[in-house]
């Protein structure tokens, strides 16, 4: 047990959950919440990790892709943290880190976008559409509660990181390898769910028949098979080439207007 | 009624407030519902924006930006439709169906920050590698304010300076640029994969790789909760492998720890 390295307070969790309010910012389609996932826990990392090197290193890793659900964002850094506390390997933190963001955001999504938006925006919105003030005042209300939820749900993911630093410590290789799958089996399942790619090319072979390129030709090799192929080439140029993510990206947007200009994509 | 400059610059702050909130989907603010109300608090008239707001949430309602796609707008319906139904006497329905093409140029000016932003991961992970916590502070939080002003900008401009200027920009922008957006948005998120799997993938880890791959394209599901079940499954039988294992080595030693 490595208790000596408790620093963070229960003053600090609770900053840490409203500090979430800027978990979304500078959100982008390359890394959508890791800007703000860092920024959120900087303060944080920074009670902890008194070496520079640690601190930054503990940042790199924050600003690798993650989307999860703003509400659960303190419940996940607060479990993160009792692991950055501990001091425990950095691949064991990243490994719990990717294993969880998208079974929380899925959670979240199905939660609070498709069941309480909707069952507010019904009730709210009706009594507004007659000219009650009470629907606006209740929407407000209830999504203030919602917002300090964050509160309870932090802490929560914070003392149940703290309870089982022990189990993990003594299991660190086999949980580390169970993350590494769930990450990875996630990841492999985000590729075909978040990127799309096709292409609209027609090549006409006869009078009045025409080979569409992604519904006839592509498709019926593989769905997916840009998105995949594109990932793939992305992984062998930033792992064997070097290449910089600035000149993929720069490519990348190059390229895909290109292709809209001319009107094959 | 016409608008005063003063009801204008109220309308540019709202905005403003609205969409650093909505950047950041924390109070919901940005909801028609409540930008709508407050619309017709500046304007002088609650329970028009009351209304008009409680339209606008209802068929909004649907509309998310759960897993990170963009939807119309909903801060730019919210207001546009109670200004337009102040200024032209409509019906609040009417009203709301004419703010839509102001929302649909906001999604886009939102779609473009979402891009935009991609640009600047290199510099912010610069500042992460070198532990520089007060350049990311003031990168990400100038990004943030960014967003406020072109909310505030464009507001100001559809409510107050040329309704009908902005109304037709979003017919002029051309096809394949609004489009060439679109698919921007569509394969960056492949960029941050890709980086993702620079770290974490090893060759053992390949065929789980593929087999969330498989699953995700050939099953479809509404969120991504089936994917993270069976991701959990397959730990589960990797972690009862080790279990077994540590049995079988150490049966004499009577290891009754595990109580998963």
């Amino acid at each position: 047990m490595k208790e000596s390295n408790k620093v963070l307070t229960k003053k600090d969790i609770t900053y840490l959950a409203l500090r979430s309010f800027f978990v979304v910012i500078m959100f982008n389609y390359q890394r959508m919440m890791a800007p703000g996932m860092t920024f959120m826990q900087i303060p944080a990392l920074k009670k902890i990790h008194k070496n520079k090197e640690d601190l930054a290193a503990a940042l790199t890793d924050n600003m690798e892709f993650i989307n999860t659900h703003p509400n659960f964002c303190g419940f996940l850094c607060g479990l993160l943290l009792s692991l950055e506390e501990a001091k425990e390997d950095r691949s064991v933190i990243r490994g719990v880190k990717t294993a969880l963001f998208a079974p929380l955001a899925g959670i979240g999504d199905a939660f609070f976008w498709f069941t309480l938006l909707p069952i507010m925006a019904g009730i709210c919105g009706s009594f507004a559409m007659s000219g009650n003030i009470l629907g606006p005042i209740l929407f407000f209300v209830v999504y203030m509660l919602v917002f300090f939820l964050r509160i309870p749900l932090t802490h929560f993911g914070y003392n149940l990181g703290t309870k089982s630093l022990g189990k993990i410590g003594e299991h660190a290789a086999i949980i580390s390898r169970c993350a590494s799958i769930m990450g990875i089996t996630i990841i492999g399942g985000l590729i075909a769910t978040y990127v799309s790619l096709g292409v609209s090319i027609a090549i006409p072979l006869s009078e009045g028949f025409t080979l569409d390129l992604q519904t006839g030709v592509l498709d019926l090799i593989f769905p997916h098979l840009l998105p995949a192929l594109y990932v793939g080439l992305l992984y062998y140029l930033l792992k064997k080439k070097n290449v910089s993510p600035v000149a993929l990206i720069t490519g990348t947007f190059v390229v895909v207007l290109l292709g809209a200009f001319i009107g094959i994509m | 009624m016409e608008i005063t400059l003063m009801q204008g610059l109220g309308l540019a702050l709202l905005a403003f407030i609205a969409g650093l909130d909505f950047y950041l989907e924390a109070f919901f603010w940005f909801r028609p519902i409540i930008v709508g109300t407050v619309s017709g608090m500046i304007l002088g008239d609650l329970t028009l924006g009351v209304i008009c707001g409680g339209i606008t949430e209802l068929a909004f309602a649907g509309l998310t930006p759960a897993g990170g796609t963009q939807p119309p707008n909903p801060i730019l319906a919210g207001i546009m439709a109670t200004v337009l139904a102040h200024t032209g006497g409509l019906g609040a329905k009417e009203a709301m169906a004419l703010a839509l093409p102001f929302s649909f140029l906001m999604q886009y000016v939102v779609i473009f920050f979402w891009s935009g932003y991609s640009l600047l991961m290199p510099r912010m992970d610069k500042y992460a590698r070198e532990a520089d916590t007060k350049k990311f502070y003031t990168v990400s939080i100038a990004s943030w304010v960014l967003v406020g002003v072109v909310y505030a900008i464009v507001v100001f401009l559809s409510a107050y300076l040329a309704q009908d200027a902005m109304r037709n920009l979003i017919s002029l922008m051309p096809e394949w640029l609004t489009h060439g957006f679109e698919i921007i948005g569509g394969i960056l998120p492949g960029i941050g994969f890709a980086m993702l799997l620079k770290t974490m993938l090893k060759g053992w880890l390949v065929p789980y790789l593929v087999i969330g791959f498989l699953f995700a394209t050939f099953i479809d599901f509404g969120n991504l909760l089936p994917l993270a079940i069976l991701a959990a499954a397959l730990a589960i039988m990797e972690f009862n492998k080790y279990n077994d294992q540590k049995k079988a080595g150490l049966a004499v030693g009577g290891d009754n720890s595990e109580g998963i």
